[in-house]
């Protein structure tokens, strides 16, 4: 166990397959993330998109296949997987913020809980998190009194209060009113300048453009594209992507 | 928004009554009112006008001219109001007087009824009724033991309510792990107790384990445990159902931020799921009240009685009716403020002032 696994990468997954019963969502995922990229995984719905992205903190786990991250293999079922949980921050569509936590409660729970930081420690570390997202005068708003633009904020703030070395961004967007869409992605922008690993499925394809430092194009359970967002942009090869392209831009 | 506006308007004043209103209308009303009040107030009036002790003046008050006057009078005021309500509603000019209207008739019918069934009461064999419902004399003397009764009554019940609700909380979370070693005696338990009466838990508890074993439970503890697990197994269920409610998120959450399944049913979906079973529990727990009169198949001692077993123990000795009929005050006495908590609290809960909206 002590060797160093995944070949330097911060995150590697290894022919990653999944089933749901009879549905083959991925079909051989490879994949390797390093430290400080932003990789932007766009596509179809229905592509596996968001089933890749839970399987990279094994919210669900593969049907087959490997997946390191940080030099260890977290498929092994001897590694303990709260514990890399802890350095992956997951922020979901739907927010899923604890509606009986104000902003400030869901930010400190797992510090206390899961990180053993004391009580003053935490309350200043949320306090911090909270002014880096923009929300300081929020703290004791409970989710039900803020905006979705606000609430998703919260929930980053609330992942990145963990200090995670990998952030995971699942179509963060996707439920937001359009006038509340920028404020969050401004706040990814913000996150990805300070040099954050980000995995990001997402619908937005000027983030894509401008914040990401690599672009993935999934279709059918697939990786069918991997390269640099402009170009791929500029002159997708593959003819889906070509397709799927013409069709949001 | 006018309509909206009309009806949050708290009082209205005199002003706004009389041009709602028409004569004919606060006639009909009038009327039905009036017939209720003689049907009602009146009888009250003249029963203690007579006394309610010994028996026999309540039969007297029943027999008398007073009497017989109540149930002419509201029966014709009831008459009156019924045929100029009908008579009239159709051709109000306004939905306040046309109301009234309606009203009144209702009153009045109510009326006639009560005086018609009041009439047909005195003309009939009054003593004998009297003296097996309305008998108090025997019961005043055991008013304290009542009081007991109902204290004995509302201790039974909070208990078993409280332990009820820590096993029932453990036996939800086991019922929804994933797995089967786990769920499967949790669900055996909760079929069982679900799927056996009470009266038979009581018995088999209070006496068939203490004989069968040589346990030395009193009985009292017995009909605690059984009334317990009983309702465990009930509270399992809500709680199930209301964990169960939480969006899987919720838990997705939690996990994502690195804690245990554990963890996170402690501090994220239980305390949600939690507040939400709160009102269905408290409709438990008034059922529950009702169920501890079941304890009186165990044969309680004198101070260990709860009310129904007062009520009953009375009634066996005097072979005395009004025994049941304060057993049944004393039932609401204590159920009747319960269910107005849970009526506030479920209000209070949709308005979402308990922390949790949708």
């Amino acid at each position: 166990m002590s060797e160093v696994q995944g070949n330097g990468h911060l995150m590697t997954l290894e022919d990653i397959h999944k089933w749901f019963g009879e549905n083959h969502v991925l079909r051989g995922i490879d994949l390797s993330i390093d430290e400080g990229q932003v990789v932007v995984v766009i596509g179809p719905s229905g592509s596996g998109k968001s089933t890749l992205l839970r399987i990279t903190n094994l919210l669900e786990e593969p049907t087959e296949g490997r997946v390191f991250f940080d030099g260890k293999e977290i498929t092994d079922i001897r590694t303990d997987v709260n514990k890399v949980r802890t350095n992956i921050g997951i922020v979901f569509q739907s927010y899923n913020l604890f509606p009986h936590k104000t902003a400030l409660g869901n930010i400190m729970l797992a510090l206390q809980k899961v990180l053993k930081v004391d009580e003053d420690e935490a309350r200043s570390r949320a306090q911090q998190e909270l002014e880096h997202v923009g929300l300081e005068h929020k703290t004791d708003s409970y989710p039900s009194q803020l905006s979705g633009g606000q609430q998703q904020r919260v929930a980053i703030a609330r992942a990145l209060a963990m200090k995670p070395k990998l952030m995971l961004f699942d179509e963060v967007t996707s439920a937001l009113d359009p006038e509340l869409v920028k404020e969050v992605l401004d706040t990814m922008r913000r996150l990805a300048d300070e040099g954050m690993t980000m995995l990001v499925v997402t619908h937005e394809m000027g983030f894509a453009r401008e914040v990401g430092s690599r672009l993935i194009f999934m279709d059918d359970g697939r990786i069918v594209e991997d390269g640099i967002p402009k170009e791929i942009f500029a002159n997708p090869s593959d003819e889906r992507c070509r397709s799927f392209l013409s069709h949001v831009l | 928004m006018a309509v909206a506006q009309e009806r949050d308007k708290p009082l209205r004043d005199f002003a706004w009554f009389k041009r709602e209103s028409t004569r004919g209308s606060l006639v009909a009303l009038g009327l039905g009112i009036l017939a209720l009040l003689i049907a009602t107030v009146g009888t009250i009036a003249v029963l203690l006008g007579h006394g309610l002790t010994p028996v026999e003046s309540i039969v007297a008050a029943f027999k008398s001219n007073e009497m017989t006057g109540v149930c002419l009078w509201s029966i014709g005021l009831g008459i009156a109001a019924a045929a100029v309500g009908w008579g009239l509603f159709s051709r109000m000019p306004t939905k306040v007087s046309r109301e009234e209207a309606i009203a009144g008739a209702v009153l009045g019918m109510q009326a006639i009824g009560l005086g018609a069934l009041l009439f047909w009461f005195s003309g009939g064999d009054v003593s004998k009724f009297a003296i097996n419902y309305l008998n108090f004399d025997p019961v005043i003397p055991q008013i304290d033991a009542f009081i007991n009764g109902a204290k004995n009554t509302v201790f039974l019940a909070f208990t078993s309510e409280f332990l009820g609700i820590i096993l029932g909380l453990v036996l939800a979370v086991f019922t929804i792990s994933k797995r089967a070693v786990v769920r499967a005696p949790a669900r055996a338990y909760i079929n069982f107790f679900r799927g056996t009466p009470l009266v038979w838990q009581l018995i088999f508890i209070g006496v068939g384990i203490p004989l069968g074993l040589g346990l030395n439970i009193s009985t009292y503890t017995a009909a605690i445990i059984a009334l317990s697990l009983n309702m465990g197994a009930y509270s399992a269920e809500v709680f199930r159902a209301g964990i169960q409610s939480i969006e899987k998120g919720q838990l997705e959450a939690a996990r994502g931020l690195g804690m245990s399944y554990f963890q996170a049913m402690r501090y994220a979906v239980l305390p949600q799921a939690i507040r939400r079973v709160i009102p269905p529990l408290m409709n438990e727990f008034v059922i529950l009240i009702k169920d501890t009169s079941l304890v009186i198949v165990l044969g309680l001692a004198t101070g260990e009685r709860d009310l129904m077993s007062v009520g009953n123990q009375g009634y066996a000795n005097t072979f005395n009716g009004t025994f049941l009929i304060f057993t049944a005050i004393g039932y609401l006495a204590v159920s009747l403020p319960s269910i107005r908590i849970v009526n506030a609290l479920e209000r209070r809960m949709r308005s979402g002032l308990l922390g949790i909206g949708a």
